[in-house]
C-alpha cells in the first residue's frame, strides 16, 4: 500500500471522527418511553425475602443409606424430566389458556459458590432467583412459575460467569453480549 | 478559584437505576447520546433512521439493564445493542429502498470546526462510506473511527477476529479506490 493510500485513509478517519450533534430531544423521547414501562423494582425490598430464602436453603446434614441415596436420585431425575416436559406424564398444572406452569431449571456446577437463574421472567435480576444446591452436590436447581410464552434465560455463576443452558436451544436473537438459552412454554 | 466538577460514574448511575431511580438513566443517555449517535449516523447515513436506532438502543438498554454485569463498562455494553439496532434498521431501510439516502439534515449534523461549508472532500468521504457493504462499513467504523480492539469488535458483532480483519482491509481498499475515482472526476 502506497504512502498516498495511507494518507487517504487517515484523512477519511479524521473526517469521520468529527463530533456529531444529535438532537437532545432524543433524551426526552427515551425518558418518555421508559416512563411508560412497568416500574422497575428496587433491590432493597427483596432483603427480607432473601433472608428467608437463605434460611430455607441453608445446608443441613442428612444421613442416608446408599440405597436411599439412589432412590432419591431416581426420583429427582424423574421430576426434572416431567417438569421440563421431556417425559410424557401428567401436566404440572391444569390446562388453561394462560395457566402458569412450574418449570424446574437445573445446571451442574460442582465448583460454584452460588448460582442464579436470570431471564426474561425475572428482568435478568440475579438477586431474584437464586438457585439451590441439591443435596450439597454439583447440581443446582430453581423452580419458576411461567405463563405460556417464549423466554430467554441463562445461569449466572458466582455473580460473574455467564452460562447458557447446555441442554436447551441457544437464543439466536440475543444482543446483550452474553450467551443465553430459550425455553418455550406451551399453553396446555 | 475553580470549581471541580465530579462526574458520577457510569457504574453509580446504573446502580441507581437498578435501585428504582429511573431519572438517573437520563444521565447515561445524555452522556452517550452524541458518541453513539455518530456511529449510527455514519452507519445508516440518515438522521431519522439513526435517531430511531439510537432511541431504540437506549430503551432496550434500560429494559435489560440488569444484564449489564459490568456497570463500569456500560458504554461498551450499550454499543453492542446499538450495533445490533443499526443492523436491523439498516436491513429495514434496504427493504424500503432508502438505504443511505443522505439528506441535508443528516449532513448538517456533523459539526464543522470552522463553521465553513462542507467541502467536496467531505461529501466524497460520506458518499464513499455509503457505497461500502454494511458489514465492511460496520467493521471500518468500529476499528478506525471508534478505535475498538478486534476482540471487542468480535464480542459486539458476533464475527470472528480474522473475518473482521478481512472486512476492515477490504473496506480500506474499497474506500481508496472510490476516493481515487472521485479525485479524477
Amino acid at each position: 500500500m502506497s504512502e498516498h493510500d495511507e494518507d487517504v485513509i487517515e484523512r477519511v478517519v479524521s473526517e469521520l471522527r468529527r463530533p456529531v450533534q444529535i438532537d437532545p430531544a432524543v433524551d426526552t423521547r427515551v425518558m418518555e418511553e421508559i416512563a411508560r414501562l412497568p416500574v422497575r423494582r428496587g433491590h432493597g425490598g427483596l432483603r427480607a425475602a432473601r433472608v428467608a430464602w437463605r434460611w430455607l436453603a441453608r445446608p443441613r446434614a442428612i444421613s442416608l443409606s446408599p440405597l436411599a441415596g439412589l432412590g432419591i436420585a431416581a426420583v429427582f431425575a424423574a421430576l426434572v424430566l416431567a417438569l421440563s416436559g421431556r417425559w410424557p406424564g401428567p401436566p404440572s398444572a391444569p390446562p388453561g389458556e394462560r395457566a402458569t406452569r412450574e418449570f424446574q431449571f437445573v445446571v451442574v456446577e460442582p465448583h460454584a459458590a452460588r448460582v442464579s437463574l436470570v431471564g426474561d421472567f425475572n428482568d435478568w435480576d440475579a438477586a431474584r432467583t437464586p438457585m439451590r444446591r441439591m443435596q450439597g452436590g454439583s447440581v443446582w436447581s430453581a423452580v419458576v412459575p411461567l405463563r405460556p410464552g417464549r423466554y430467554r434465560y441463562a445461569f449466572l455463576v458466582d455473580g460473574r460467569r455467564w452460562l447458557a443452558d447446555p441442554t436447551a436451544p441457544a437464543a439466536r436473537d440475543d444482543e446483550f453480549g452474553t450467551p443465553s438459552s430459550v425455553v418455550t412454554v406451551g399453553s396446555s | 478559584m475553580g470549581i471541580d466538577k465530579v462526574e458520577t460514574s457510569d457504574a453509580d448511575l446504573v446502580r441507581r437505576v437498578l435501585d428504582g431511580d429511573t431519572r438517573a438513566y437520563a444521565g447515561l443517555v445524555a452522556r452517550y447520546r452524541d458518541r453513539l449517535g455518530r456511529y449510527a449516523m455514519h452507519m445508516l447515513g440518515n438522521r431519522e433512521d439513526a435517531e430511531e436506532a439510537l432511541q431504540d438502543a437506549f430503551v432496550r438498554g434500560y429494559r435489560s439493564l440488569a444484564r449489564c454485569y459490568e456497570p463500569e463498562r456500560f458504554g461498551a455494553w450499550l454499543y453492542g445493542i446499538l450495533v445490533n439496532r443499526c443492523r436491523t434498521t439498516g436491513a429495514r431501510a434496504t427493504r424500503r429502498g432508502r438505504l443511505f439516502v443522505r439528506d441535508e439534515g443528516a449532513l448538517n449534523g456533523f459539526a464543522h470546526p470552522s463553521g465553513a461549508e462542507r467541502t467536496e472532500w467531505e461529501d466524497a468521504v460520506h458518499r464513499a462510506l455509503a457505497r461500502l457493504a454494511p458489514e465492511y462499513r460496520e467493521a471500518f467504523l468500529l476499528k478506525h473511527v471508534e478505535d475498538l480492539e478486534y476482540e471487542t469488535m468480535a464480542r459486539l458483532t458476533g464475527a470472528g477476529v480474522s473475518a473482521l480483519k478481512m472486512r476492515v482491509k477490504r473496506a480500506r481498499e474499497q474506500l481508496q479506490v472510490i476516493l481515487r475515482e472521485a479525485e479524477r472526476v
